[in-house]
């Protein structure tokens, strides 16, 4: 106990302190929530949530929503720059669920800040963290909304591709090594509830390193390639390199697709539109083709309204 | 010569025990009975498997000989290809060509950028490590330790900070370019380096008996008639060059110019006319079968060669080394 006031008192003067720095650049403060975001997920479920007014600060990986760019950065999601939590006022710290790192969370606890911590590894879990979040920042209903409104569309995605044959699907999200989405990733989950079926759902991890040989073997119906993401490359039905195996069921049948990561590596608000981009690609004769502009960086995503 | 015939045995049954395994089904088998293969599998065997079991058997060829060669050089027993500096050079210049985007450059620069960049990055190293190690117009051996060790070290802090600057994507590719893997090229890039490798290890090979001589001191070879100084400058560069091949291609792949050159010095003595082509051919069957595992063990996944030639390699060589009586030094 002793050791925790004092602690607070720490604080309390390095609040001051930081206070006294900046009452002249800005006017008070508003009152109520200041929130930091860290992960890229998170950023997103806020908005969703109507809270990206609120947020004062963001981890280097955050570009959606875009209003949210011209906030000050902190750091990379592992790394916070503490002295600029402190300095921003934050009441909220936001971040994804991490193994390293967790010393500076501690610290952020001390000095008083909420943090919350979001599982956003799995697709059921994304959604748990966004009903949660909401919770914690007096959003709950809007939360509960949102995911009720994910869980419905994608309820509809697997009710319309019920009856179609399960198409093999290889998700590449790099290439040279190969990385492919292993089980447990929301696009594995994805790629069930669009009818599909993962050819590297054998791997050991969501993101797994695999033998390029096994994954010819299995001969994929459906290429999904998300691992080159230079601006300005095609998107849509291009071949790109996988064109070398012309016996590839997905290459024969030019089911091979590029699309920008951006478009469906971030698990949140946007898994529902996510699964119909993904029913698109593996039962286009049932959803309709994708179009380039759905592969391409996600649009301005509007908040759910009341 | 007996152990050199074994050994070329040993390399052979490797090559085709890890030409016939993989994580894609192919009956290989079907081959030998004359029956042809299907596209897939054909496919699998010719493009995916062979140019890389291929290109392990010489990069391991080759580190192993690196091994031999600065063990001689440095009469230093924990002396492996990555200890003069030119290791720390080429990651140095991968790192710093998927920096830039170099790993995702569209035709040859794509291809063959990230690993061209790390051997100029070696080949920078290794000039700045030899004028340093030039003290009076004579290659110095502790300075050339010292210095490589030295760049090394500082190759590693100017990664970390490259590392830190790096995007995600970039860190991803960052770490797992410098982890070590053997990777699965075109057949004419396999030839090339092929080619240059086992050049260099014939050149060393026929500079055997020298290194035998310089094994009893600089100035007992020198009495004996051989050129010292220009021994130490070939050994230094033409190990070098090898390494530079080796880590531009794969990364760093460690234990194997290590523990092979000292395993087999154990087994066969310290003759470097019996050790230099032995060791080529067991650093070739290592490094085919640690690929062969890092290959099939998880499969589908993949796991980093590096994790298992050091699995491999530590306990076998700790066991060699009691059961021998601990003769480490006898070379």
């Amino acid at each position: 106990m002793m050791a925790k006031s004092t602690r607070l008192v720490l604080a309390s003067l390095l609040l001051v302190g930081a206070a006294c720095a900046r009452q002249e650049s800005t006017s008070a403060p508003a009152p109520g929530l200041r929130i930091v975001v860290m992960a890229p997920s998170a950023a997103e479920m806020l908005g969703a949530l109507g809270l990206s007014e609120q947020v004062v600060g963001i981890g280097d990986f955050v570009s959606e929503p875009r209003q949210l760019a011209k906030l000050p950065r902190i750091g990379a999601f592992d790394a916070p720059n503490l002295e600029s939590v402190l300095a921003l006022h934050a009441t909220h710290f936001v971040t994804a669920r991490q193994v390293a790192g967790s010393a500076s969370l501690a610290k952020l606890r001390a000095l008083g800040i909420q943090v919350i911590e979001l599982d956003t590894s799995t697709f059921d879990g994304t959604l748990l963290a966004m009903k949660s979040l909401g919770a914690e920042l007096g959003a709950g209903d809007r939360a509960a909304a949102l995911v009720h409104t994910i869980e419905n569309q994608v309820a509809e995605v697997r009710r319309r591709s019920l009856g179609a044959l399960r198409k093999r699907v290889l998700f590449a999200v790099g290439r040279e090594p190969l990385y492919v989405a292993g089980p447990g990733s929301h696009i594995d989950a994805l790629i069930r509830a669009a009818g599909g079926e993962n050819i590297a759902a054998d791997a050991t991890s969501p993101y797994p390193q695999v033998s390029l040989e096994a994954m010819l073997a299995r001969r994929p119906e459906v290429i999904l390639d998300s691992a080159d993401n230079r601006p300005g490359l095609p998107l849509g039905r291009e071949l790109g390199a996988w064109a070398q195996w012309p016996f590839l069921p997905a290459v024969a049948e030019r089911r091979v697709y590029a699309l920008d990561p951006a478009c469906i590596s971030v698990p949140g608000p946007r898994l529902g539109e996510m699964a119909q981009l993904m029913a698109k690609l593996v039962h286009p004769e049932i959803f309709g083709e994708a179009t380039a502009e759905e592969l391409g960086p996600p649009r301005e995503a509007s908040p759910v309204t009341r | 010569m007996t152990a050199l015939g074994a050994l070329v045995l040993v390399l052979l049954a490797c090559l085709l025990l890890a030409a016939s395994l993989g994580a894609g089904r192919v009956p290989v088998l079907d081959l030998l009975r004359g029956r042809a293969l299907d596209s897939a599998g054909a496919a699998i065997l010719w493009q995916v498997r062979l140019p890389r079991v291929l290109l392990a058997a010489v990069l391991g060829g080759g580190l192993a000989v690196a091994g031999v060669v600065f063990q001689a050089l440095l009469r230093n027993p924990l002396a492996d290809p990555y200890v003069l500096g030119v290791s720390g050079g080429a990651s140095l210049g991968g790192v710093a060509a998927l920096l830039v985007g170099l790993g995702r450059a569209p035709g040859l620069m794509g291809e063959i950028g990230v690993a061209g960049f790390a051997f100029l990055g070696a080949l920078g190293a290794l000039v700045v490590i030899e004028r340093v190690a030039t003290v009076d117009g004579h290659l110095a051996v502790y300075t050339l330790l010292l210095s490589g060790a030295i760049f090394n070290a500082f190759s590693g802090a100017v990664i970390f900070f490259v590392q830190s600057i790096a995007s995600l994507e970039q860190l991803h590719a960052m770490v797992f370019y410098l982890m070590g893997q053997v990777p699965s090229l075109g057949f004419a890039h396999v030839g090339a380096v092929a080619a240059v490798v086992m050049v260099v290890c014939a050149v060393l090979w026929r500079m055997a008996r020298d290194f035998n001589v310089a094994s009893l001191g600089e100035e007992s070879a020198a009495q004996l008639g051989v050129d010292t100084e220009r021994l130490k400058r070939k050994a230094f560069v033409l190990g070098s060059l090898l390494t530079a091949i080796a880590v531009s291609v794969a990364g760093l792949i460690g234990f194997v110019g290590l523990v092979v050159p000292h395993a087999l010095r154990l087994i066969l003595g310290p003759d470097h006319r019996v050790l230099v082509p032995v060791a080529f051919l067991g650093g070739a069957s290592f490094l085919v079968l640690a690929d062969l595992m890092a290959r099939t063990v998880a499969a589908p996944s993949e796991l980093p060669v590096g994790v298992i030639t050091a699995l491999i390699g530590g306990p076998f060589f700790l066991y060699l080394l009691r059961a021998r009586g601990g003769a480490v030094n006898r070379g």
